[in-house]
């Protein structure tokens, strides 16, 4: 091969148009790359071609916080999977675990109790509203709107603080674990919740007038990165995204897992299928997972928060414990949980859309293979096809409007 | 709402809603509702709940070593003291990721989470704790300097106010 600086090299074209930031034809295109170094919302980066102003092709390279989870599972027993698979989606670690907790339920053969159903729902919610609020700050960020970030944030405090205030722990919760939940819920937790509710239903008010209906934030969102929904449906999308494209699929109708079943709620949708659209739709999320945290404070059952077949082997000073303080003992036998072989699929619906996993157990300690697919892992493919024919100056618009946080889809 | 977001605005549309955006700033530019605590002076108090540093209790524990084994970060880890028979727990804060499964699975209630979770270490090795060093109470270094408790609650209008106790 000849060095990029030799003569050969000089006397062809190409190798001119190349320096010169032509393609092979001899087109004028100018090659970006953005990232890896944190573009905005994580590490990823975005190969940009552009023609003058116009992208001609967005490449997204993922990969950089790949941390080979699915090989790690491997290795560790079925319980202690769950705060490693909180780690890819650390904003919404409720609902990325409840995916795998329900697959090793399967395996189990065990079912929680009602009470701990509503109570997985119940964070679920808190955690989605609290994801939904982070993107939101992103995309707020990516359009310059510093006041939009700085609220989102600032709001999500509110819901990590009434998380913690369930578990114990502001992100990392660990709450689900097959067969029921860790705590039981806190005496004053509901009116702390309804205050809550209150605060940001005034605040999205605010949201509206000083973001969502902002002339700036409208020119730059509406009509920019359309998808319609027969291209959403053949490129595989899913969540908030598909659903601003007119699909009305959610995986918890589609699944009726949790206490969903139970509750009314609505699935928000629109037809535009661009970036004003993918907002708006996150935004009256929102509002549902507010309406149906009422619903669970109002409707939740007494009764167990654990299944009756490990309860059952705590010695009476641990119940005693756990009834009197909401905080669950486990029994010894439960590091070890050994379930049938056999294979077991589960799906839940995330902030980000839904999350898949399936478990193959060998009848060991620990699963034989687990394979995670992750919403933000199917929506990256957006950038490519939203991105074609755009000005570069919608990029960070559209970037900021897919919601795509890069740990997860790496996992 | 927003559905008008999609109808062609005119210009009379785009001041107004121009107008409207900057005076929710301003309107929050003036006020004094602030959700910041402003941390060496004063420090939440996060209450019982709280899955803070953990303490051990030497008197309690009867060394069955159930929470080396739950431990998903290989965090925890049995020590054989000198002159002892029986082997203890120390723990290495390196690792310690505070999902609390060794304080759920202890049977005898040796290990407790406190709501202390402002340590500071200049060097890595002060971060394991060996038995002898993990039976020791925890103190918070800011309270130490005596910053002043304050508690969370939920309010309406700020969301979350710092109360001074």
């Amino acid at each position: 091969m000849t060095s990029p600086g030799s003569s050969e090299l000089r006397g062809n074209p190409y190798f001119w148009y190349r320096l010169m930031g032509r393609d092979e034809e001899g087109y004028d295109v100018y090659e970006l790359f953005i990232g890896p170094q944190h573009p905005a919302s994580g590490h990823m980066r975005i190969i940009v071609r552009l023609d003058g102003d116009i992208i001609v092709d967005a490449e997204p390279d993922i990969g950089y916080v790949h941390r080979t989870m699915e090989k790690l599972a491997e290795g560790r027993e079925y319980l202690k999977n769950i705060p490693l698979f909180e780690r890819a989606t650390i904003i919404d670690a409720a609902n990325i675990t409840w995916g795998y907790v329900r697959a090793v339920e399967q395996l189990l053969g065990l079912e929680a109790p009602p009470r701990a159903e509503y109570l997985r729902t119940l964070l679920a919610e808190i955690n989605r509203i609290a994801s939904h609020l982070y993107g939101f700050g992103i995309a707020g960020i990516m359009l310059n709107h510093s006041t939009m970030f700085m609220w989102a944030f600032g709001d999500r405090e509110v819901w990590v603080q009434l998380a913690e205030d369930l578990t114990g722990a502001r992100l990392t919760h660990s709450y689900i674990i097959p067969g029921g939940v860790r705590r039981n819920l806190p005496q004053d937790f509901k009116e702390k919740a309804l205050k809550a509710i209150r605060y940001m239903e005034k605040r999205l008010q605010d949201y509206e007038r000083i973001f969502v209906k902002n002339p700036v934030i409208i020119a730059r969102y509406v009509d920019v990165g359309v998808i319609k929904a027969e291209e959403a449906k053949r490129l595989g999308i899913v969540g908030p995204n598909l659903r601003a494209a007119g699909v009305r699929y959610d995986a918890r109708i589609a699944e009726e897992y949790g206490a969903y079943p139970e509750l009314d709620f609505e699935i928000p949708t629109r037809e535009e299928g661009d970036a004003m659209a993918r907002l708006l739709v996150r935004i009256e999320e929102i509002k549902q997972s507010m309406s149906m945290i009422k619903q669970i404070l109002d409707k939740i059952p007494d009764g167990p928060i654990f299944h009756e077949k490990y309860y059952r082997m705590l010695p009476p000073k641990l119940k005693e414990f756990v009834e009197q303080t909401g905080r669950l003992k486990l029994p010894g036998a439960f590091i070890r949980l050994k379930p049938e072989p056999g294979e077991a699929v589960a799906r839940v619906e995330m902030g980000h859309g839904e999350v898949f996993y399936h478990i193959v157990s060998d009848g060991g300690i620990k699963p034989y293979r687990v394979r995670i697919v992750t919403p933000a892992f199917r929506n990256v493919v957006l950038y490519r096809y939203l991105t074609r024919g755009a000005r570069f100056m919608d990029l960070p618009a559209i970037y900021g409007s897919i919601d795509y946080f890069p740990p997860e889809g790496d996992r | 709402m927003a559905e008008d977001v999609y109808k062609p605005g005119n210009l009379l549309v785009s001041l107004k809603r121009h107008a409207a955006a900057i005076a929710t700033g301003l309107r929050y530019l003036l006020s004094t509702k602030r959700m910041t605590v402003r941390y060496p002076e004063f420090v939440i108090d996060l209450g019982e709940g709280y899955r803070g540093m953990i303490r051990w209790h030497r008197d309690r524990c009867i060394s069955c070593s159930l929470c080396a084994q739950i431990c998903p970060a290989a965090a925890m880890k049995m020590y054989k003291l000198p002159g002892e028979k029986k082997m203890y727990p120390g723990i290495n804060y390196q690792r310690c990721i505070f999902c609390g499964f060794c304080v759920d699975v202890c049977p005898v209630f040796a290990l407790e989470h406190t709501p202390v979770h402002d340590i500071s270490y200049e060097e890595l090795d002060e971060m394991i704790y060996v038995p002898t060093k993990f039976d020791t109470e925890w103190v918070s270094p800011a309270a130490k300097e005596g910053a002043r408790p304050v508690k969370v609650v939920f309010d309406e209008e700020v969301g979350l106010r710092h109360e001074p106790q």
